[in-house]
């Protein structure tokens, strides 16, 4: 296995990055019964893992004895029956699941699932926990609808169920799920606790680090520890002993968009344009997510602009993606954004150089 | 109903006319009454003196009734040419200056527009009512001069030809029903001349074409069409079949003369709407402009067509196009022309597919015994319209192709005029829609001859209503003429009500306020196509003069493009393929701000779409063509669009699908305990791209396994491992496909191995090469072969060490079973004697709750049970046995039993089967074969060493 599964924390203890918030969390569940939590926070910082190793601790190892299910409910909403089918993690004493997965029925799924868990307590002889934990993923992709009905059974069901929501932004949770749990953000780890993890990876790998190589690592991957550790092997795979000025693979997407970014640099026309669409869709095909491309766009033309612009077009990044999330065809707006890009850019042009 | 009924005196003297000039009809050779050409110098007089009468007729009404007795009489005494001229000339005088005003007016501006009303002058002797005090000697100069101008073009006329015994059963039956109206009519009241009901026809059947010169619509389909159904000749009038040479040309010139003198006669005849015109010498009006090449070479075609003995290739024939163009009338006249007897199957028949089937049948293969003897060509109407029920005819017409096509080299000899007995279509058929594209329509397409109707031109259209006003009596401009064709998108139909109704109202025709006035727009939606080409193109300035009237031309334009987007409806469509289009345009742009405007101007769109779609307030939608105007005013130019349908959006919405797909059943392949920390979206940012490099390491060089070095393998075992834990193979793939996506990859063989779940298809953009380094082939199946051996020496120590290796899959457990270890070897012993003792105890309390379900199992169990306590080597046999189920159950025992019944001998028994378990043997006794003890050995012994 990978480097990041090899050495991911799987205790409480053992976590190197959030050491503040596994200690807290480690309290939490020993002394006293646990709350319906909220773990929020940039993708690479290391909820997933908090979650796991907090499962670890209140249920000990069995919480790691999972086994994949498609489950299949009937839900049956007075007219018809809806059918839907979703993959769950499961194990005796809790269940793992993305009901963003089923779309727009997701408000089903989060009801019938509580209710079943609800249903089913977990009798356990030797009476340590009288609940189950049920693990939400991508609660913020879930749909209006599904979260009013997640708040209700949240606390109906609260004496045989906790809930644990993960999402990427708390923005999009509503106010009153948010009051229900307690919110825990993980921040994205600083550089220097990726650079910290790396030389221990590195350690424990057995490998020698220049001075300065976990540094660059860490530097180039967004506050990621998850990319910070996969550019490591990727490295250590491309060349080893490590030299210091090494280059270290890109990710192929970000390539692609700084590419684009340079097309709208070299030239502003409708022509352009329509190629720039063209690339867009093809990364719009390959599921890299909208809104992801608009702000590596950004990032990326930023890098390349005059001082003087950068309010102006950020302004008009957030302008675009505010419209792109309302809608419903990303390529429209991050079309949009580039051609307003282009046009103030060529006006600058024009304006400077006459 | 007829103003003027006929004496019977004047019926009597009529029939014996028309016999008489049906035998000089049924011999060709004997001289004709009437030679062909009279005098020029008359004809000269005749044709001035034809339009006086027009003029007066219409600008006096009251004198009518007066008049047409006049007229019928002339008509009786059609011999007497010298008494007519002489009425003639008493009307005339007065008039003749005005016109030859018109004349000459008409002549110079249409030029065909001119000959066909000339034409149409000379027709209403056919038609039914109204047309009655026309003009029998007009109608006989025309054709003089007709003749005249037309004599060359005669000659390249091949396409009219009508078999004579068919001409003359037509007249036989004309006579007849003429005799039978008359003796009906007779009895009603005769004296009754001026019926209101004459007014009460409408105008669009009283002047329908009834020949096929007189159509209006384009005269290329018009023409094909024809030749099609007279492709059919060979195989429905066998060898009555005759070429259009020149000899029968001649005779064709021949009979229309006399066809001519017979329409006199007949002139009374209502039902005449003369398919006697058909063999058409004023066929040609057109071609005056068009020049006679293409119809030489039409002629050649078909003369070369004509003389092939089967049916035309496409035995179906689909006309298609915006209604009131007169599809359906063209298929009728053309049908008729070519001496056919129509059946019509329209929207209002039943059209299931099995009476469809036995009406099909009664048209195409039999040949009715009654006096109409005609074959028959089945017209199919509005075959688009009833989807569930029209889909049957399609079915069946289908079928009947199909079936003519395996068969038909077989028959083909045997095939003879009187029709086949098999299911094969042997009589033309007439397919008719709207919509081409109708999804229900598809099959026919591929089979059939698709004719696309065009609009007629506006001077054609405008000419024709000219001459019906004219004859209706009703004071017209040719100006407001063409604007309400123009209105009316050309719909001769709609037209000709729209005229009508003014005339009953006695209003006269506005140009100004032809929106406002009766004519209702017709509420037709455009193709996409048609729209997107309105939206991108400028209105060249006919449309705004029609509508500066109104206020002012853009109003206008808005108007017509609210209305024009709003009809069609589908706004996604639309606004889909703006966006695809709308880059390609050349709008003068130097700082791009259109290009932003025209982009916010689609953001809204989509925010609107999402907001109604998420709200489902549909009548918001109302506000959506509004964008597509505003777009409309900002890029619009006048040179011609280039548009495409917008194919990119619904192919990336396709290959996302695709990819999310392949994303998620990778996801589901890798083990729980790394996907749960890995969404799909994390995947692709972060994983893909560093994965690909982890997977292809540059260093490793291909050569034999032994030959590696101590860290070299480490590295391999690390890179199988990785492959492994996130399930990820190489398979043999075709090479084209991937040299094609990844230029990069040079691949020299056929069969090339690619990643399993194909992740590198994720990070292959257009346009983009990356630079990941690929393995060589030979290390490729080096990787796939240790691949596949870790993945049976994982499932295999996955078994044994299951309960120490957390990361393991639960479900596992019940897979593995056949390979069990020592460890899970044991506890199935140990349940398997708790489960017999507790299986007394079942018996001895029945309500205990697992008892019943399971005894059966329990009983197996028991036996094995009982056998791993009396004998080791029994034992292993017995645990091979054991059924599945067994493991279940046990569990399900294990506490209560752990519990209740715990003994020493439990202890003693594990003791047993953990050794022997270890070392088991196997004997089995197979009868004709030699006794053999045999030895299980695990996969695990021999890959680990």
């Amino acid at each position: 296995m990978l480097w990041v599964d090899k050495y991911r924390p799987k205790t409480l203890d053992q976590v190197m990055v959030h050491q503040d918030i596994a200690q807290n969390l480690k309290k939490l569940v020993t002394e006293q019964d646990c709350p319906h939590l909220l773990f929020y926070g940039p993708s690479g910082s290391g909820k997933k893992t908090l979650i796991m190793a907090l499962l670890r601790q209140i249920f000990g190892s069995s919480a790691e004895k999972v086994k994949v299910e498609n489950r299949n409910w009937k839900i049956d909403i007075g007219s018809r029956t809806i059918d839907l089918e979703l993959t769950t993690l499961s194990s005796t004493n809790h269940v793992e699941l993305s009901p963003s997965d089923v779309g727009f029925q997701d408000r089903y799924v989060v009801q019938e699932i509580i209710k079943e868990m609800a249903k089913n307590r977990p009798i356990d002889t030797k009476g340590r926990k009288g609940y189950k934990v049920l693990v939400l993923n991508e609660v913020d992709k879930l749909s209006r609808q599904a979260q009013h009905s997640l708040r209700r059974t949240m606390e109906k069901y609260s004496a045989s169920c906790r809930l644990i929501l993960c999402c990427n932004s708390s923005s999009k949770v509503t106010e009153a799920i948010r009051s229900r749990c307690l919110n825990i953000r993980v921040n994205a780890p600083s550089e220097e606790q990726i650079i910290k993890v790396l030389e221990f990876v590195g350690k424990k790998e057995g490998l020698q680090l220049p001075s300065g190589f976990a540094a660059r690592i860490a530097e180039k991957t967004n506050r990621s520890l998850r990319r910070a550790i996969l550019s490591f092997e990727t490295c250590r795979v491309q060349q080893y002993p490590f030299t210091s000025s090494q280059a270290i693979p890109p990710m192929d997407w970000e390539e692609y968009i700084s590419e684009i970014a340079t097309d709208i640099m070299k030239e502003q026309s409708p022509k352009r344009l329509f190629q720039v669409r063209g690339k867009v869709y093809e990364l719009l095909i390959n599921c890299i997510p909208p809104e992801i491309i608009l702000k590596r766009l950004l990032h990326e033309l930023l890098k390349k602009l005059d001082a003087e612009l950068k309010h102006e077009i950020c302004h008009w990044a957030a302008y675009y993606e505010h419209r792109m999330r309302l809608g419903q065809k990303a390529i429209f707006h991050i079309e949009a954004f580039v051609a307003k890009f282009m046009s103030i850019y060529k006006a600058f042009l024009i304006a400077t150089f006459g | 109903m007829e103003i003027d009924i006929p004496l019977p005196e004047e019926l009597e003297l009529l029939e014996a006319n028309s016999h008489f000039y049906e035998e000089p009809y049924l011999d060709p050779p004997s001289p004709d009454p009437f030679p062909p050409k009279s005098p020029p110098s008359e004809n000269l007089e005749i044709d001035g003196s034809k339009r006086p009468r027009n003029s007066v007729e219409t600008e006096s009404p009251p004198e009518e009734n007066k008049r047409t007795k006049t007229i019928e009489i002339e008509e009786e005494e059609e011999e007497e040419k010298e008494k007519e001229e002489l009425d003639w000339l008493r009307y005339s005088p007065p008039q003749e200056n005005k016109v030859g005003a018109a004349v000459e007016k008409d002549e110079e501006v249409y030029l065909s527009r001119h000959v066909s009303a000339i034409n149409g002058d000379c027709m209403p002797v056919t038609a039914p009512s109204g047309g009655e005090r026309v003009y029998a000697k007009i109608s006989r100069a025309q054709r003089d001069e007709i003749l005249k101008k037309l004599n060359i073009k005669e000659r390249s006329n091949g396409l009219i030809f009508e078999p004579v015994n068919v001409l003359l059963q037509r007249v036989e039956q004309q006579v007849l029903t003429k005799a039978l109206q008359a003796s009906s009519e007779h009895q009603s009241d005769i004296t009754l001349h001026d019926t209101p009901m004459v007014h009460e026809q409408l105008w669009v059947d009283k002047y329908a074409p009834s020949s096929f010169t007189e159509l209006l619509s384009d005269e290329q389909t018009n023409r094909e069409v024809l030749l099609w159904l007279k492709q059919w000749d060979s195989c429905v009038f066998g060898s009555e079949i005759r070429s259009t040479s020149d000899e029968v040309l001649s005779a064709l010139r021949r009979h229309s003369s006399t066809q001519h003198q017979k329409t006199f006669d007949s002139n009374f005849s209502r039902k005449s709407r003369g398919h006697r015109w058909s063999s058409g010498s004023y066929r040609p009006i057109n071609n005056v402009d068009q020049g006679n090449n293409n119809q030489k070479g039409m002629q050649e075609l078909w003369n070369k067509k004509s003389r092939l003995t089967g049916p035309p290739e496409q035995k179906i024939l689909l006309l298609c196009g915006p209604p009131g163009l007169g599809k359906t009338t063209l298929a009728h006249v053309a049908a008729k022309h070519c001496g056919y007897h129509v059946v019509e199957v329209n929207a209002s028949d039943d059209r299931s597919s099995s009476t469809i089937e036995t009406k099909i049948l009664d048209v195409v293969q039999m040949n009715s015994v009654m006096a109409d003897s005609r074959p028959k060509c089945l017209v199919i109407d509005e075959i688009d319209g009833a989807l569930g029920d029209g889909k049957g005819a399609v079915e069946v017409i289908l079928k009947m192709v199909s079936a003519e096509r395996k068969s038909d080299f077989g028959r083909e000899n045997n095939a003879n005029k009187k029709g086949r007995k098999t299911a094969s279509l042997s009589r033309p058929v007439i397919c008719i829609c709207n919509d081409l594209y109708t999804p229900a329509l598809r099959p026919l397409r591929q089979v059939a001859k698709v004719h696309i109707f065009v609009q007629p031109t506006v001077s054609r259209v405008v000419s024709r209503l000219k001459y019906i006003c004219n004859k209706e009596g009703m004071r017209t401009s040719s100006i407001a003429l063409t604007a309400l064709a123009d209105y009316t998108e050309c719909d001769i139909r709609s037209c000709l009500n729209t005229l009508q109704f003014l005339n009953k109202k006695k209003e006269a025709l506005n140009v100004m306020e032809i929106s406002s006035q009766v004519v209702g727009r017709k509420d037709m939606s455009k193709s996409a196509f048609d729209i997107w080409k309105e939206i991108f193109q400028k209105r060249k300035m006919k449309r705004d003069r029609k509508s500066n009237s109104s206020s002012g031309s853009s109003y206008g334009e808005f108007d017509f493009l609210h209305s024009l987007i709003s009809n069609r409806g589908d706004y996604d469509v639309i606004l889909d393929g703006i966006h695809e289009n709308i880059l390609q345009l050349q709008y003068h742009d130097p700082v791009m701000q259109k290009t932003v405007k025209c982009l916010n101007s689609l953001g809204v769109s989509d925010l609107m779409q999402q907001y109604v779609m998420r709200t489902q307030q549909m009548p918001l939608q109302v506000y959506q063509p509004f964008i597509a105007i505003t777009l409309h005013r900002m890029v619009a130019q006048v040179q011609k669009p280039i548009i495409e349908w917008p194919k990119s959006y619904q192919r990336y919405r396709t290959m996302l699908m695709e990819k999310t797909d392949i994303l998620r059943s990778w996801h589901q392949k890798i083990p729980p305990y790394i996907s749960r920390h890995l969404s799909t979206k994390s995947c692709i940012e972060d994983l893909i791209s560093p994965l690909l490099h982890i997977l292809s390491p540059p260093k490793l060089r291909p050569v034999a396994l032994h030959l590696l070095s101590e860290t070299e393998k480490n590295d391999l075992a690390q890179l199988v491992n990785v492959m492994v834990s996130y399930s990820i193979t190489y398979k043999n793939v075709k090479s084209d496909s991937l040299s094609t996506n990844l230029g990069q990859e040079a691949i020299v063989d056929a069969s090339a191995l690619s990643f399993d779940p194909p992740i590198g298809e994720f990070i292959k953009y257009k346009d983009y090469t990356s630079d990941h380094h690929v393995l060589a082939l030979a290390m490729k199946q080096v990787l796939l072969h240790e691949v596949e051996k870790q993945k049976i020496l994982q499932v295999s120590i996955g078994k044994s060490v299951h309960t120490t290796d957390g990361c393991s899959n639960g479900d596992q457990n019940f897979i593995g079973k056949g390979v069990s270890g020592p460890k899970s070897a044991k506890p199935i012993c140990e349940n398997a004697v708790a489960g017999a003792k507790n299986f007394e105890n079942v018996k001895n309390i029945p309500n205990t709750r697992q008892g019943f379900p399971s005894t059966s199992t329990v009983s197996s169990s028991l036996v094995s049970s009982r056998s791993a306590s009396t004998g080791a080597k029994q034992k292993s046999t017995a645990d091979t046995r054991k059924p599945p189920s067994g493991f279940n159950f046990f569990e399900r025992f294990r506490k209560p039993s752990s519990k209740g019944s715990q003994d020493s001998e439990i202890a003693d028994v594990k003791e047993v089967t953990l050794e022997r378990d270890l070392r088991p043997l196997l004997f089995k006794f197979n009868e004709g074969f030699t006794n053999a003890v045999k030895r299980p050995v695990r996969m695990r012994e021999f890959l680990l060493r």
